[in-house]
């Protein structure tokens, strides 16, 4: 710092020295050209031929003038023009600017008084205004005009010293001039060469800051890199474990669905359903994880499609009821007027989201009611444009703190830590909700107070959708059924209800009333290396009516599914030898046109859209997630049968 | 409509007048009746004597006459030059050439380039501070350029291009 202000200052010297040098040099250059100007005025190197004119001129004066003896005649016109150019010569030498300099020359000076006292006798004879003179008194004159002969003679001598001087001034002037050149070029030299020096080290300094900002370029890129790297292997390792903890929950869940089935006293079934639940939660839990991994990830994706407003809620409502209903409180849906029937959506995400929240909602109150209000937001008036939608969830439950709002959509956050002990849960719903909403466009905004209840708004933006009129009722329910079954993606405790909700159905027995047509028998190979999930599907089929094979790797699901005719595959993806995606793909390319285009369904555990998008580019027809429920499965056997425009009457 | 069509016939009247004026007062040059103080020789189209165009004072007084204040090498201060430009001069004799040859009465000789006269305002003057010049004091004419005005004509080529004691040019 201290440096830095003393180079400063030194820069700031040799800056004013160069400009003070470069000024004095400017001036003198000035002043050079002036008295050359000024010399050149005065005629400075003429004046040597100034006086040899007068000299000249005085001979020729000479010449004309008559002798006094013999006596001649003469021309007075031509000898008065001589005369007065004569007189002319002298006024030149006495007038000008240059009879100072030259009156220095004492020579110069006796020669003006000698001439200028013989032009005063003559001009009695030749002057002005004067009557024409006769020849003998011109004649009277000439022995003065002859006695000035030694000092016009002297004016020639002057000249020459004149000139002489003149030169030896001329060349002193040069030196001088010369030498003051040189001190200033030296001068120049020096404080160039100075600021060459200091550019030097600034240049010096300049490049070592360089080198330190590289060297610090590149370990971050480093680190960056290392960063990106271990980001990878966390994803890597999720979509692992994610898979690994799955494969196990397919079995449990399924023999205890299967168990459920069995006769049970009291108390056993008592155990079940804990049991089931602990299932269900554990999953919940491992579904938020996932997808709080998937968010940061940026893998999540929104996918707006054309979705009625009034079939979600009624959906999302029919869904949290139960819940509701099971702790004895009013759940309300309020749908605003003007609402629009449509809107541009993600209905699986929209449904995560207010799952979510109603749950919370739920677990948070202990009496009185919950309520999801609808309403359209306009910009001004009722007449102007629906721009946004806001769903509102309040509930009469415990409300919150000041402290406790600003920590709610933080990861891992609870109210406060004594309900985390009270309710449980992985505290990501909430963050991976705004985060969720955020991605469409949209927020969500709270608002509590302790022991009033909480006020959740969720505003997302609405758009029309393109093809409102084209999207029949029935199409937007297939689509809505196969979403809600797509949920395995989705976390959250809403899921839950939704999963119960297919448990009821399914324990129940109840058709559902989707209308599809029930098929049995259907000739299903089943590719799934685990012997435990075989089981599991087998079960699970059989119960279903179905026929079952399996294949225990992708070779042998090949192999299988060129050697007869299926009605349906279930692939899972990871198998040893060949995985799911690689016997897809070999099944699609087989020679047997019919065969290659049976209806492959993934049985995947991990969620990660980029599965499924590897999935769909091999050609796999439809999905399950694991765990699979034996609702999923009848119902996804039943879509691809319809897909499939394939009328399988039971037998 | 006829207003206009006179005042046009009016116009050509006056050109024409004027190119004739122009004709005859470039064409003809009438004879001197004082002495003669300047002859142009050489290169010349109108002439009144034999060869040369002369000229005496009265002639040179009736064009149009400009003034030059300028301080001089052959004066201490500033002084006033008034005369016809040179190239008016050098017109009414009907000069053309690359040079004209300036010499004094005292035989000095000096060439001005010709177009000296055409881009500078080059004076001849027959007046110093608004008298005549005698011979004695460097008249009767003074070849003069605008030093003062134009500071770039301070130099021994056109102070020596100032013949004084004019009497005689020659085109060439």
């Amino acid at each position: 710092m201290r440096s830095e202000g003393r180079r400063s200052l030194w820069l700031l010297w040799v800056g004013a020295v160069f400009v003070l040098i470069l000024g004095a040099v400017t001036w003198l250059q000035w002043r050079q050209s002036q008295l050359v100007s000024e010399a050149l005025l005065l005629g400075g190197d003429n004046n040597a031929h100034f006086l040899y004119q007068a000299d000249n001129e005085y001979l020729r004066l000479r010449e004309s003038w008559p002798r006094p003896a013999p006596e001649v005649s003469v021309d007075v016109a031509a000898l008065q023009l001589r005369y007065d150019i004569f007189v002319s010569r002298i006024g030149v030498l006495r007038d000008s600017g240059r009879a100072r300099q030259m009156a220095l020359q004492p020579e110069v000076a006796r020669a003006l008084v000698a001439a200028q006292a013989f032009v005063a006798r003559a001009d009695a004879l030749l002057g002005p205004g004067v009557p024409q003179p006769r020849a003998a008194q011109l004649a009277a004159l000439y022995p003065e005009l002859i006695a000035l002969d030694a000092e016009m003679r002297a004016l020639t001598q002057s000249a020459s010293d004149l000139v002489a001087v003149a030169a030896t001034r001329l060349t002193e002037a040069g030196r001088e001039q010369n030498r003051i050149g040189l001190f200033m070029t030296l001068m120049l030299a020096f404080l160039a060469a100075g600021f060459a020096v200091l550019t030097f080290r600034e240049l010096q300094r300049e490049q070592k800051k360089r080198r330190q900002l590289e060297e610090l370029t590149l370990s971050l890129s480093q680190a960056q890199r290392a960063a990106e790297s271990a980001a990878a292997a966390k994803s890597a390792f999720l979509a692992n474990m994610s898979h690994e903890i799955r494969t196990p929950f397919q079995g449990l869940q399924g023999m205890l669905g299967l168990l459920g089935k069995t006769r049970l006293n009291q108390s056993q079934a008592n155990f079940l359903r804990i049991a089931s639940s602990s299932a269900s939660h554990l999953l919940a839990i491992l579904n938020d994880i996932l997808d709080a991994s998937s968010l940061d990830s940026g893998a999540v994706k929104i996918v707006p499609a054309a979705v009625r407003l009034d079939d979600l809620l009624a959906e999302v409502e029919a869904l949290m009821r139960p819940q509701a209903a099971l702790k004895g409180l009013e759940l309300r849906l309020v749908e605003l007027p003007g609402l629009p029937l449509w809107a541009h959506l993600d209905p699986t995400r929209i449904r995560q989201v207010l799952f979510n929240l109603l749950s919370n909602a739920i677990k948070f109150t202990e009496v009185g009611s919950v309520t999801l209000e609808v309403a359209p937001i306009r910009e001004a008036g009722d007449s102007s444009p629906v721009f946004a939608l806001s769903f509102v969830i309040s509930d009469t439950g415990i409300g919150m703190d000041e402290a406790g709002m600003s920590r709610l959509f933080e990861r891992f956050a609870q109210g406060d830590d004594s309900r985390s002990r009270r309710f449980g849960g992985t505290g990501l719903g909430l963050e991976i909700s705004r985060r969720l909403v955020r991605l469409m466009g949209g927020d969500i905004s709270v608002t509590s107070k302790l022991g009033e209840g909480s006020r959740f708004v969720v505003s997302v933006p609405w758009v029309e959708p393109l093809n409102e009129s084209t999207t029949g009722n029935a199409g937007y329910r297939t689509r809505d059924f196969k979403s809600i079954h797509a949920a395995g993606e989705i976390s959250a405790e809403g899921v839950d209800a939704v999963r119960r909700h297919d448990t009821e159905v399914q324990i129940s027995g109840e058709a559902s009333d989707i209308g599809h047509v029930p098929v049995s028998r259907l000739r299903v190979l089943v590719a799934e290396d685990n012997e435990v999930n075989r089981f599991v599907m087998e079960a699970m089929l059989g119960q279903l009516g179905h026929d079952v094979q399996f294949a225990v790797d992708g070779v042998e699901a090949v192999r299988m599914a060129n050697l007869h005719h299926w009605d349906i595959v279930l692939m899972d993806l990871h198998m040893p030898e060949l995985d799911g995606l690689e016997a897809t793909r070999a099944i699609r390319t087989g020679s047997d046109a019919v065969k290659a285009a049976v209806p492959i369904v993934a049985l995947t555990a991990d969620v990660f859209e980029e599965t499924r998008r590897r999935c769909a580019a091999v050609g796999v027809s439809d999905f399950l997630t694991k765990p699979v429920s034996v609702a999923e499965l009848k119902e996804c056997l039943e879509r691809i049968c319809l897909t499939e425009d394939r009328s399988i009457r039971p037998a | 409509m006829g207003n206009d069509r006179r005042s046009l016939l009016a116009w050509c009247a006056v050109a024409a007048a004027g190119g004739f004026v122009g004709v005859a007062t470039s064409s003809t040059l009438p004879r001197p009746s004082g002495p003669v103080i300047l002859s142009i020789g050489g290169r010349v189209s109108i002439t009144n004597a034999s060869g040369t165009a002369d000229f005496d004072m009265p002639m040179l007084e009736r064009m149009p006459q400009s003034s030059i204040t300028t301080k001089t090498p052959w004066y201490e201060s500033a002084r006033k030059f008034t005369g016809p430009l040179l190239r008016d001069v050098l017109a009414a004799s009907g000069a053309r050439g690359a040079t004209i040859r300036a010499i004094a009465l005292n035989d000095y000789k000096v060439e001005i380039p010709f177009e000296d006269a055409q881009k500078i305002d080059v004076v001849m003057a027959r007046l110093l501070n608004d008298r005549p010049m005698p011979v004695r004091e460097k008249g009767p004419l003074f070849i003069i350029y605008p030093f003062d005005d134009r500071p770039e004509l301070r130099s021994a080529t056109y102070f020596a291009r100032c013949a004084w004691q004019l009497r005689t040019i020659e085109v060439v």
